[in-house]
């Protein structure tokens, strides 16, 4: 190495770049074979930390923020199963609405009555809890925005309740009626809160109530199943979900149930004593799991028996019609969730549950569904995400068609496309065939549109004497709710009215 | 191009001889005094005779004409020393536009005296635009000159239609566009043959047709439902806002097509052609659906990215080094 003197003159020659020579005392250590960029940023003024704030020079640098990191939630998730409660809990009043003065309860004469056509009609009070037990409200359906709940008297409902009337009435068109709807329609357009006023007004008449509030439920493998016996591996018994159906029926129509005796031979449940009450058996179900399905096969057996088995004869009473609702068809009509021994999905008609439900919507059977007259009333749901079943779709097409006066050879008639590999056994179980039984009419099917301009401003008139809409309903302004409302769809002019609008 | 002898001599001669011929036809004289006109009209040698006086140093006697020589090609003699341009301003770098201007500025001269019609009376012309103009010439005129070109033509527009020499009808065809898009009006709309109005509408990235017939409120927007189309009540408000601020949301029926985009975008696509289609059952309601502002056009896009930017506009974050 050179030396920086000269010694010839000891005078000091250009001085060495300081790179070659670091000061230990300026610079801190980097690493050995590198020092110029470490030296740098040591001579750089300002820098606190010395040697060790190393910029990017001519590099790349990140033009995103630095994410700051989170903190740490401390506090403890609540305890399990306490958000499904809030999810799922079911308001039905709201002490700071308005009582709306005048207000008609559902009644035997006011489901029948044209003249309150478009008015809004309170359930009765004690009613509330049966429909509780039969899950019958949802969560989403804003009944807690009122004083009590209430619902629309719209068309439908009233040719609802006239068929209830004609089933139970007293008149000379008297009969066993058995009517077989499937209901399908748009989203929110009330189909759900049709068959909470059927519920309703099967109550009154009392009838035996029997609900499916979640077909999902039965399919989604949530609970227990097991093959139903040996000789019919293939099916499937839900033990649980037959002993909580049991349990809403019991629940729901104690009345009707506990005046109803036992007329009917049961050799497979030995508990049932001779003039046991239809309320003591089907709490044998509840009770025991294990046997529910076999309780509920009895008491059906016992609630669609037309005459007492020999010897029973003194416990016989006329058993009352039926109402059967399933909400959200659309998952029975494919595969469910459950696997079978060869792990394979089961399909959800082998479940008995299923199975039993969807027999009793095919007409043409040689047994009368309902011998006592009663209504199958199967709604689809869009809101709970339902699969697409091509052969559901095409059931429904073409029950609007036949509606729509197209026979079946007609070529507008709805046919299965060509590969569509479409199920067998979906378009078995709802084909349409002729009933055997006068009293039997075909698979009906409705669609359930919005509501009427009349209907729209009565539901707008409950808002306003509730309290909520704090505006002139006139008729533009309904006919204007009513076509944002996408044509009366009732949920969505729920939704329009509910915006709390305050007059300035 | 022309020929033009070597002779110096005799460009200069012609220049010398020709000065009132030519100052007469300069247009910026004639305007100033017109009486020059009459002055160029009793000069002694009219045009057509300009030939014979130039051609003086070939002068010969009326009475010993002979014929000339056959020209031999081969042996050209007199052969050109250097090409002359025929347009004077060709050394300009755009020549085809000067010539227009020095035309236009000429006949502007000519007529400057006819009487002239406020410019709102004026015949409706669409000019040429400056790149259209451009491609048609083949030159890169600049867009001042061509603005200071427009500013002649306009005054020239200006002179009355019923006085409007052919000339100058002719030439000013020259800047109109081709087409001629505003010469006449569109033909109003007019409801079809089953009472439906057809109104186009856009906004952003989406394209909207409506077809509008009376009716009760009822809409449908690709076949669906307005709830099931819009979720959001806003768009749904937006959508039906012509109808609904002029109190016709319960007197038709809407069915509209749309493509393209976002909801939002989807849902003023559909505003705009509904108030287009309300126009043409209604043309009394145009004022009030200017007020509401569902007429007027909103022609906002996306901007581009920039290199450099983030986004449109959006730089990265500013380091030291």
């Amino acid at each position: 190495m050179v030396s920086p003197f000269c010694w010839g003159c000891l005078t000091r020659l250009r001085p060495t770049p300081r790179t070659l020579l670091p000061s230990p005392s300026s610079v801190s250590r980097g690493p050995a074979f590198h020092t110029s960029a470490v030296f740098h940023a040591g001579l750089r003024p300002g820098s606190g930390r010395g040697a060790t704030a190393v910029s990017k020079f001519r590099q790349p640098s990140n033009a995103s923020m630095k994410k700051r990191k989170k903190p740490v939630e401390k506090s403890r998730p609540p305890p399990v199963g306490e958000r499904k409660a809030i999810r799922k809990r079911i308001v039905l009043s709201n002490p700071n609405a308005l009582e709306v003065e005048g207000l008609q309860e559902l009644s035997e004469e006011t489901m029948v009555d044209s003249r309150l056509h478009g008015t809004a009609l309170a359930l009765p009070v004690p009613m509330l809890d049966q429909l509780r037990a039969v899950q019958a409200f949802k969560p989403n359906q804003g009944w807690s925005i009122f004083r009590r709940p209430c619902t629309i008297l719209r068309q439908e409902t009233l040719q609802l309740g006239r068929f209830f009337d004609k089933v139970s009435g007293d008149g000379e068109h008297k009969g066993p009626f058995v009517k077989k709807k499937i209901i399908s329609g748009p989203s929110k357009s009330g189909k759900s809160v049709l068959l909470l006023q059927a519920m309703a007004m099967g109550f009154i008449k009392k009838w035996v109530v029997f609900t499916i509030p979640e077909a999902q439920e039965l399919v989604s493998a949530t609970s227990s199943y097991a093959p139903l016996s040996e000789e019919q591996p293939h099916l499937y018994v839900q033990n649980e979900a037959t002993a909580a159906l049991l349990s809403r029926t019991v629940v729901a129509n104690k009345a009707v149930l506990s005046k109803l005796r036992v007329s009917q031979d049961h050799p497979a449940l030995s508990a049932v004593t001779p003039g046991m009450t239809l309320e003591g058996l089907a709490n044998l179900g509840v009770q025991d799991p294990a046997s529910a399905w076999t309780v509920f096969q009895a008491l059906w057996g016992e609630l669609t028996a037309t005459a007492a088995a020999p010897g029973l004869e003194k416990n016989f009473t006329p058993r009352p019609p039926i109402l059967v609702t399933v909400d959200g068809l659309g998952h029975w009509m494919t595969e469910s969730k459950y696997r079978d021994a060869e792990f394979k999905l089961v399909h959800s008609h082998d479940l008995v549950l299923v199975r039993h439900f969807l027999r009793l919507l095919k007409p043409g059977g040689d047994q009368p569904a309902l011998p006592n007259g009663g209504a199958l009333l199967y709604a689809t749901s869009t809101t709970m995400n339902p699969p697409s079943v091509y052969a559901f779709d095409l059931i429904l097409k073409r029950a609007a068609a036949r509606a729509a006066g197209f026979k079946f050879n007609d070529p507008r008639f709805p046919r299965a496309e060509a590969y569509s590999n479409i199920d067998p056994r979906v378009l078995e179980a709802l084909t349409s065939q002729k009933s055997k039984h006068a009293q039997e009419k075909k698979l009906g099917h409705q669609v359930l549109g919005g509501v009427t301009h009349d209907e729209a401003r009565g539901f707008m008139e409950y808002f306003a004497r509730s309290g909520l809409l704090q505006e002139t309903i006139s008729d533009e302004w309904v006919s204007e709710k009513w076509t944002l409302a996408g044509g009366g769809v009732i949920g969505e002019l729920e939704r329009i009215g509910r915006r709390l609008r305050v007059a300035a | 191009m022309a020929w033009s002898s070597s002779n110096c001599v005799v460009h200069a001669m012609q220049s010398i001889r020709s000065p009132t011929v030519l100052r007469a036809l300069l247009p910026q004289q004639s305007a100033a005094r017109p009486n020059i006109l009459r002055k160029v009209s009793l000069l002694p040698t009219p045009l057509q005779q300009r030939t014979n006086v130039r051609n003086y140093a070939t002068e010969l006697q009326p009475g010993e004409v002979q014929a000339a020589a056959e020209i031999d090609f081969e042996q050209f003699k007199a052969r050109p020393a250097r090409i002359v341009p025929v347009s004077p301003s060709y050394f300009s770098g755009i020549p085809k536009f000067y010539d227009h201007l020095l035309q236009i500025e000429r006949l502007l001269a000519q007529h400057t005296t006819l009487p002239t019609v406020p410019p709102s009376e004026a015949p409706r012309r669409a000019w040429m635009k400056i790149a259209q103009f451009r491609e048609h010439l083949g030159e890169e005129v600049p867009t001042k000159k061509y603005m200071g070109l427009l500013k002649v033509v306009y005054r020239l527009n200006c002179i009355d239609p019923k006085l409007l020499p052919a000339e100058v009808d002719a030439a000013l065809q020259e800047f109109v566009r081709p087409g001629n898009p505003l010469g006449e009006k569109p033909k109003p709309r007019e409801l079809d043959g089953m009472g439906r109005a057809r109104g186009k509408g856009k906004r952003k990235e989406s394209h909207a047709v409506v077809y509008l017939v009376e009716g009760e409120g009822e809409v449908l927007v690709n076949g669906k439902t307005l709830n099931e189309v819009f979720p959001r009540v806003h768009d749904r408000e937006s959508a039906t806002w012509a109808l609904r601020c002029s109190a016709r949301l319960d007197k038709y029926n809407v069915f509209a097509r749309v493509k393209g985009g976002g909801t939002t975008g989807q849902a003023e696509a559909i505003t705009l052609a509904l108030a287009r289609a309300l126009m043409i059952h209604e043309p009394g309601l145009k004022p009030i659906l200017r007020k509401a502002g569902v007429i007027t056009v909103d022609p906002r896009r996306v901007e581009r990215k920039k290199p450099g930017h983030m986004k449109a506009r959006k730089m990265p974050t500013w380091v030291k080094r």
